[in-house]
């Protein structure tokens, strides 16, 4: 039988079976005055070293989001089966104090692991309480329909992803499986939130609002790792705007020169809107969103690194702009941004399909 | 045309550009709470574009100059830090207009002013006044902007009004002010602020129970014995706050507004929807249905008046009341009170809820408990010890934001004793971030138009009668009820906790 033992990161190595037990002892050990929990927070990955990577989110994420975070990797290169957990809790300092600790069990399971990942996940959840699921990676076979019925949200991170369109139609399946209950959130979409915000801020101006239907020409600058989040900014402005798409219209839908992508859309009165998607290796993950009609300019742009948006419009010749903060280009603050947020993310939904139609082109 | 773009991005009702007026732009109010409220806006990105900040206020100043005393505030006190880089457009768009309140040539030169953004930013008119003056001048203020016709708003857009407390020092007066503000503003354009319904708990009351099926069904005199709802305070009169507070009392500053909507949460009926008047309709039926201590003998057996004595506060010696700066050696205000109120409605038929409210207490807290009544405890009469109190519902509003439920439990071991535990939820722990400042909450709610978190007339005139039956007994009356006294650091006069003895209940200790 193996020897146990102490990681500094994951903490105290345990026999699968004993975890409730070892973390009793761990909060009768300690002094902390809470154990708080809001969620199950569940990471899953396949990339060697996760679990020390995640550990480190975790331990930020435990500053905003009371939880019992459940890490997993799977390592399949190994195929001889065997599950090793260690336990741990990250503590956060209130008045000088160590008042609130959240628990985390982490797993690394080698071999076939379909069915003892996704039992032994279950037997770890704290009851009652939410599963959020962070997917990281491409969605591999692991991701059954018994798994996905069960999560109540589901973050994931399209950017990656080597072949979204099948994977998007994998996870449409598990929506539709889970009768719509699945929330799931898209950390290429999360990025997208404060440019989507902004837009809406410039057009709440009425003489921005006005030229919205003379809107002739668009262009979305961004990071090539990130072309997913700029396609479904702009599904989002042409599902919003009424945009209809070449496809609808039966006219060239696309065109591709190098990292660069135009699309042509019509607007509701008729105009037609030639859309540039371009990409740029020194642009944050999204750089610059410009919107042009004959009277007028809305533009949101980022620096890479800038923790703040600019919003300008230029509306007959009158120009204004402000800040505004920016997505954080950090993934685990990127999902406390989701958490915090919540809800059913029915926009998303709203908009995927426009957005898969937009990638196929 | 809506903004498409608005559409299922956030689920609030959206602000909408406009320019805001600031009555009194050189107080405190301004400083410490308006302008960095709209600040931290800014920051969080919430601010709509284009939003243009005025101060209006008698001192001569240049913009620079009034930009420069913001700024230095708000570095103090803006809950999210103060960065340079928002900082210097945000300030951009704030301006000084110098003009004394009764001046009707400063509103002619303000309307100018105002058209002048208003043509610049592309036709729309909304404009948002902040009366945040010293309460003698909301009347003057009002009525100049009518005559200047900035209580108008151009066709499609808005013109609203934000009316500081005290909304009145009494019936007669807050009548008054209704009828100046009616006579100016629609009421629906009318919104009068109560900063204490902008906190989260006060806005958890509702969602607590009526998104909760294990508390509604029990909400009521069967299952309730008495609520009780602490305001405390542990300062004094510092800092020259005498001069207002010895005028105003804590039943005129504090029970008629605050603690009234907080009891009017506790209290209502689920509404029919969430819009503005369903739920200010319902708050107003509780206000309406509190039965009136009319005389001074229903004064003297339902409320506690007493001032603090000399006494320690965290170990150092403070004044007595009337030794306080700026306050009168004779004063008959209270420095304290506590009352037994009755809803008569058929849900809360036999349950009293008691409100006390008191400066110099040992520490700062407010929060509202719900009492149930004991279970029928047969089975463990016999117990030594008997049954430890009953389970206690703690929402609390400030400081520690939050919600603890008391219940009863058993001791481990081989014997059957009974102790009572606490659960127990902190808003700042477990979702961890902060809550924004309840003015930032309420300048969005007014800028999108949504008044359900302010005072609606009829409300603020409900209160007052009561207060005013209170009042008079204390001071119209031949037969005045006395002021108690308490030593300062305590929790108050024996008087007050009496006033529980005599129904079986006693004051949550806290």
């Amino acid at each position: 039988m193996p020897t146990l033992s102490m990681d500094p990161v994951l903490g105290q190595e345990v026999p699968v079976a004993s975890i409730d037990k070892e973390l009793r002892k761990l909060w009768e050990a300690d002094e902390a005055r809470t154990n708080a929990s809001l969620i199950n927070l569940v990471t899953c990955s396949e990339e060697t070293g996760s679990l020390r990577k995640n550990t480190e989110i975790i331990r930020h994420l435990t500053e905003q989001h009371a939880c019992r975070a459940i890490l997993v990797e799977f390592d399949r290169t190994v195929t001889e089966p065997s599950i090793h957990a260690w336990i741990t809790a990250h503590c956060h300092l209130s008045e000088g104090k160590k008042s609130v600790c959240c628990e985390q069990i982490a797993f690394q399971f080698t071999g076939r692991v379909t069915g003892r990942f996704r039992n032994t996940v279950f037997a770890h959840l704290n009851s009652d309480l939410p599963l959020i699921f962070w997917w990281q990676g491409e969605l591999t076979d692991v991701f059954t329909e018994r798994l996905s019925s069960v999560i109540d949200r589901l973050v994931i991170d399209s950017a990656p992803w080597t072949d979204p369109v099948a994977s998007f139609t994998k996870l449409r399946e598990a929506v539709k499986a889970s009768g719509d209950n699945l929330v799931v959130q898209d950390l290429a979409w999360t990025r997208t939130w404060q440019f989507r915000l902004s837009v809406a801020a410039l057009f709440d101006e009425p003489v921005a609002l006005d030229a919205l239907g003379s809107i002739m020409s668009a262009r979305i600058v961004h990071h090539p790792a990130h072309r997913s989040s700029a396609l479904q900014l702009l599904a989002w402005i042409a599902v919003q705007a009424g945009w209809r798409t070449g496809l609808e219209l039966d006219l060239a839908v696309a065109r591709r020169n190098g990292g660069n992508q135009s699309f042509s859309f019509e607007s509701p009165s008729g105009n037609a809107i030639t859309v540039t998607v371009e990409a740029d290796e020194n642009s944050a993950p999204l750089g610059l969103l410009e919107l042009t009609s004959p009277q007028a300019a809305v533009r949101v742009s980022r620096e890479a690194g800038a923790s703040h948006l600019v919003r300008e419009s230029s509306v007959n010749g009158v120009t204004r702009s402000a800040l505004g903060p920016a997505d954080p280009d950090d993934d685990a603050l990127l999902v406390g941004d989701q958490l915090s947020r919540g809800g059913k993310n029915s926009l998303y939904r709203k908009v995927v399909p426009r957005f898969l139609e937009l990638l196929g082109s | 045309m809506t903004n498409p773009f608005r559409e299922d991005l956030v689920s609030r009702s959206q602000p909408e550009p406009c320019t805001v007026v600031i009555f009194g732009a050189t107080g405190d109010l301004t400083h410490r709470k308006l302008v960095p409220a709209l600040y931290n806006l800014a920051v969080d990105g919430e601010l709509p574009t284009g939003v243009k900040i005025i101060g209006f206020a008698r001192r001569e100043k240049s913009d620079a100059e009034f930009r420069t005393g913001l700024e230095e505030l708000n570095r103090k006190v803006s809950r999210s830090g103060h960065d340079d880089k928002i900082w210097a457009p945000f300030a951009e768009n704030i301006h000084y207009h110098t003009s004394e309140f009764t001046d009707a040539d400063g509103y002619k030169r303000l309307a100018e002013r105002l058209d002048a953004i208003d043509r610049e930013r592309g036709g729309k008119g909304n404009r948002l006044f902040y009366i945040a003056s010293a309460p003698e001048f909301f009347d003057d203020i009002l009525i100049s902007l009518k005559n200047a016709g900035l209580n108008q708003a151009a066709e499609g857009c808005w013109a609203r009004v934000i009316v500081e407390k005290p909304f009145g020092t009494d019936l007669a007066t807050a009548k008054h002010l209704n009828q100046v503000v009616n006579e100016t503003f629609h009421e629906s354009d009318t919104y009068r602020i109560d900063h204490y319904l902008g906190k989260e708990t006060a806005q958890n009351i509702m969602v607590l129970r009526f998104a909760n099926s294990i508390f509604e069904p029990l909400w009521n005199s069967r299952f309730i014995s008495h609520v009780q709802i602490t305001c405390a305070e542990n300062l004094g009169m510092e800092g020259g706050r005498g001069g207002y507070y010895d005028k105003a009392g804590a039943l005129r500053d504090m029970v008629q507004n605050h603690l009234l909507q907080l009891l009017s949460l506790v209290a209502m009926e689920p509404p029919t929807d969430l819009s503005a008047d369903g739920v200010r309709d319902e708050k107003v039926k509780v206000i309406r249905s509190l039965r009136q201590w009319d005389t001074p003998e229903k004064v003297a057996a339902n409320v506690i008046r007493a001032q603090y004595l000399a006494g320690h506060i965290d170990g150092t010696p403070v004044p007595g009341y009337r030794e306080e700066d700026r306050v009168d050696p004779e004063s008959m205000t209270e420095a304290y009170i506590a009352l037994r109120l009755k809803i008569d409605t058929w849900r809360w038929s036999g349950v009293p809820f008691y409100i006390r409210m008191g400066k110099r207490l040992p520490k700062k807290t407010t929060e509202i408990s719900v009492h149930f009544k004991d279970a029928p405890c047969v089975l463990f009469n016999a117990l030594p010890g008997g049954v430890p109190g009953g389970n206690v519902l703690v929402i609390r509003i400030q400081p520690d934001e939050g919600i603890s439920l008391r219940m009863v439990s058993k001791l481990p071991g081989t014997s059957l004793r009974l102790e009572p535990v606490k659960m127990d939820f902190h808003y700042a722990t477990s979702f961890g971030k902060g809550s924004p400042e309840a003015y930032e909450r309420l300048l969005l709610d007014c800028m999108a138009g949504d008044a359900t978190l302010f005072a609606r007339r009829d409300e603020v005139e409900e209160a007052w009668k009561f207060i005013d039956n209170i009042e008079n007994a204390w001071h119209k009356s031949t037969t005045p009820p006395p002021m108690a006294t308490f030593t300062a650091g305590s929790w108050g006069p024996k008087e007050a906790d009496n006033l529980l003895q005599e129904d079986g209940f006693s004051w949550r200790r806290l």
